[in-house]
């Protein structure tokens, strides 16, 4: 597959969105990115996971730092470039392919803008099929990759090498200080990974569903009376191991912020359009990770929350949610692999430190 | 005595106010150049009034004007787009999201400099003056009298395109240079296409406000001239001169404020019902609520606050068909050519003015031309107009609780009775001139909208105070009394993702005009 047109990253970006299930960065940054490379006429290559060279160099390109800062400093040309090269000194080797850490919100636009800068291919995967707070929380480290060696810069060109950890969560801690002392926004590559590696501990296919969301939510809403139902069609296919369903439909009542360790919590308060007694209820720790209707549980991470506008079923982040706003609420089954209980210990409920056992969004 | 003008795409509505009182009310059509049309609407509101020039303190006028001219892409100059902040944000230039021909018509004049600011206030790499000059003198070259200078983080650090400005403007006479930290807060992009859209206008403002002052002063107005800022508060007409992007909401924002200060109310729904659509906002605590969503000006993304309105297909010229025993309603209006189109003027096209007439609700042209209508036809169309609006006032309702509905515009009177989920419909007197009225009991306003490091400033609440003051400051200097100002809102939002106590505020400031 080739992404070549405005079109497309609009697409592109608007699934991200969707699969951020409220966090993630806004792509918007991204986007613009990747449109400035597209203009200059470069183009994004998207191979599949199964087609990549058993002995394939992949590694992952993210961005880490604060969404405010992100939208003043806007990226260099050349920073991610650099860090590439950087990594390829590291490894000793070529780099072969990049692959998203995360689809959902930023991350999953700048590697393909990286993508198109450099020539190389970007992977159809990536490590969670949405957005997650932490750089542990993918599907590769759960099966024993490791992060490192991690490079890390500005766009002023201050760099940091990170050789060697004894977990994955360390480099977490290490590149969030880092992070906060160059600036509060920095690039990164990271998770070098052999073409073997990828095919078994990625999560397939997931840059083209995005691509497919963001298409279908436009062209339902241009071709559908009642565009809802093309967006379900595309994410309900139980043949297909999708499962999908409208959580709630109503309007915002309360929301309830606070920044802890730097992290945005909130909890949001519904009430329905008809009148009726409902009350609904979302947990947001940077991303939707619970949803309530009436106290009972109704979607639980690492399944995905996805708020919609009610009428034009345009996905928002949760920092664009407001009071008196209409939304629909979608629950999206998380793919089989982030189901498996390796994967739940890291980021399913007991790893955002939820008591609560997951049940898929089908069971409840 | 004030008078409050709106200038909108069809009609310039006039209002005659003393103490808060409305005297008189007054609508012309619009003319291509607004300054005949304002002439010819003050004219008349003081004839209806039997009041003379001399009695006028100030002028208020609101108008869609600029943001019109942007978005049909005529009158705009050429710009050029300096912006501070390499080495940051090389990959992402000016303009790149704006479309093709809206590029070309402003040309692709683009300087990226070096300099700019962390969020915390420190430069990360220094004003780079030489390039500046080198960019001087090619805008200079090339004739270009409009500059738009934008940097990373100048709401936090203003004096970096202060100084911009000024280099450039050592080497160039007659130049117009727009700050974006004038138009907009955190978001590079946004608020460097707001200066870009701004840059854009000037020709057009410094024609058309001049033009409108002297018109003023000819007919023998000694008044001052204000014009409605977005957010339902004043600027000079010279404030407004240098930054025309700023009416760009000001009429839907003056018609919620014409309708609260009509009704008394200061929360309601507000149905604005024009020729063509009609618009429905929020009234919360005497202003407009706004939308936190991104909003497009002519196609260009921008991070204005806008009043969060809903517009329908309905007003007075909406058409109506018949089909199954269906009623149909629009979308299409016959929109200003009422007075030909409609039954009620001999026209061939059934209106929804025709059916208020026909019902006795309104009363112009010849009803006698209705009198083939029957009852049930006029009472399913009014039925059907009514469903229509009620369900749009239950989507921006925040809650089921029944809420009132104060009804304004030219076509209030197409609506009669109750409406469902309401407590109350009102038709408050003079509603056909709401937004003039909106215009004219504006008052004058002060922003901030910056970074704040809690820490540094010695804990939130001395932050919070600083952020406050800044903002009734920045009213009185616009012109408020100091005493009459008011906080109307404060928000905050930390910054996340990062461990630090950095965070964004909004303050808003509003104050009565001092010579009122």
């Amino acid at each position: 597959m080739i992404i070549n047109t405005i079109e497309q990253i609009k697409d592109l970006t608007r699934g991200a969105v969707f699969l951020g299930t409220g966090g993630g960065g806004d792509p918007y940054v991204g986007q613009l990115l990747l449109q400035q490379e597209i203009r200059k006429g470069k183009y994004v290559k998207v191979i599949k996971a199964k087609d990549l060279a058993d002995d394939a160099q992949v590694v992952s390109i993210a961005g880490i730092g604060a969404p405010s800062v992100l939208v003043e400093h806007l990226q260099s040309k050349d920073t991610c470039r650099q860090l590439l090269t950087k990594m390829e000194k590291q490894l000793g080797r070529k780099v072969n392919a990049i692959i998203p850490a995360e689809i959902g919100g930023l991350n999953s636009i700048i590697p393909m803008a990286v993508a198109a800068q450099v020539g190389l291919p970007v992977v159809d995967a990536d490590g969670m099929g949405r957005a997650f707070p932490h750089l542990e929380m993918v599907t590769f480290s759960v099966y024993g990759s490791t992060a490192a060696p991690v490079c890390i810069a500005n766009e002023l060109g201050d760099s940091v090498i990170i050789e060697k950890t004894t977990s994955n969560r360390k480099v977490e801690d290490l590149a969030r200080g880092i992070c906060a002392n160059l600036g509060a926004m920095v690039y990164s590559a990271l998770y070098p990974m052999l073409g073997a590696e990828v095919k078994v501990k990625a999560v397939h296919d997931t840059l083209s569903y995005c691509l497919e969301i963001g298409r279908g939510i436009r062209l339902a809403r241009e071709q559908l009376s009642n565009p809802i139902d093309g967006i379900m069609n595309i994410l309900e296919q139980p043949k297909l191991d999708r499962h999908a369903r409208i959580l709630f439909e109503g309007k915002v009542v309360d929301i309830n912020r606070e920044t802890r360790d730097g992290w945005h919590w909130a909890s949001v308060l519904m009430i329905p359009l008809n009148g009726k007694d409902d009350r609904f209820e979302l947990e947001i720790q940077n991303e939707y990770l619970k949803a309530k209707l009436n106290g009972k549980t109704t979607c639980l991470v690492p399944d995905l929350i996805t708020t919609l506008d009610l009428d034009t079923c345009e996905p928002l982040t949760a920092e664009a949610l407001k009071y008196g706003q209409r939304l629909r609420i979608i629950g999206t089954a998380a793919t089989p692999i982030m189901r498996r209980p390796e994967c739940l210990a890291v980021f399913g409920p007991i790893g955002f430190g939820m008591s609560e056992e997951f049940i898929p969004l089908e069971d409840l | 005595m004030r008078i409050g003008i709106d200038v909108g795409g069809t009609n310039t509505d006039a209002a005659l106010l003393q103490d808060f009182r409305v005297l008189a009310g007054a609508k012309v059509q619009t003319t291509e150049d607004v300054s005949s049309g304002v002439i010819s609407v003050i004219q008349r509101v003081l004839q209806t009034s039997g009041n003379s020039e001399n009695d006028i303190s100030a002028v208020m006028v609101g108008t869609t004007h600029f943001v019109n001219a942007f978005v049909q892409r005529k009158s705009l100059l050429n710009v050029a787009c300096v912006r501070v902040g390499l080495p940051m944000g090389s990959g992402i230039p000016p303009l790149v999201d704006w479309p093709d021909e809206l590029r070309q018509q402003i040309g692709e004049h683009i300087y990226m400099i070096g300099g700019g600011s962390y969020f915390d206030g420190t430069d990360y790499a220094p004003l780079d003056e030489q390039a500046l000059e080198q960019t001087a003198l090619d805008i200079k070259a090339k004739g270009i009298v409009s500059v738009a200078i934008s940097a990373v983080f100048s709401p936090v650090r203003t004096d970096i395109e202060l100084r911009a400005a000024e280099i450039l403007a050592r080497h160039l006479d007659n130049v117009n240079i727009t700050l974006s930290h004038q138009v907009g807060g955190i978001g590079l992009v946004e608020r460097e296409n707001a200066a870009i859209i701004n840059a854009s206008l000037q020709a057009l403002s410094h024609k058309v406000i001049p033009t409108l002052q002297q018109a003023i002063s000819e007919l023998g107005i000694a008044a001052p001239l204000y014009l409605s800022h977005n957010d339902g508060t004043l600027m000079s007409a010279e404030y407004a001169m240098q930054y025309p992007v700023m009416t760009c909401n000001a009429s839907v924002t003056n018609s919620i404020r014409g309708a609260a200060f009509l009704s008394g109310l200061s929360d309601a729904i507000i149905v604005d019902i024009g020729g063509t659509t009609t618009d429905i906002g929020c009234l919360s605590k005497g202003f407009a609520r706004e939308t936190s969503n991104a909003s497009e000006i002519g196609d260009v993304r921008t991070n204005f606050s806008m009043p969060d309105v809903l517009s329908i297909a309905l007003g007075g010229g909406t058409c109506i068909r018949e089909k199954n025993n269906q009623i149909i309603l629009g979308p299409d209006s016959v929109g200003f050519k009422l007075t030909q189109k409609a039954l009620v003027f001999g026209g061939d096209t059934l209106t929804t003015s025709d059916i208020a007439i026909a019902c006795g609700q309104m009363k112009f042209g010849n009803e006698s031309k209705l009198s083939h209508l029957s009852k049930g036809l006029i009472d399913k169309v009014h039925k059907a107009m009514k469903a229509r609006l009620e369900s749009a006032i239950d989507q921006l309702k925040l809650s089921a609780e029944p809420v009132p509905v104060i009804l304004v515009g030219g076509g209030a009177h197409l609506i009669a009775g109750d409406l469902k989920g309401t407590s109350e419909v009102i038709h408050p007197i003079n509603s056909d001139v709401a937004n003039a009225i909106g215009a004219a009991i504006a008052q004058v306003g002060g922003r901030v909208k910056r970074l704040f490091d809690y820490k540094l400033e010695g804990g939130r609440e001395k932050a919070l105070e600083k952020a406050k003051k800044e903002a009734i400051d920045n009213a009185v200097k616009a012109g408020a009394k100091p005493g009459t100002v008011e906080i109307i809102e404060l928000e905050e939002y930390p910054m996340t993702h990062v461990q630090s106590n950095t965070v964004d505020v909004k303050v808003r400031a509003v104050g009565q005009l001092e010579n009122f």
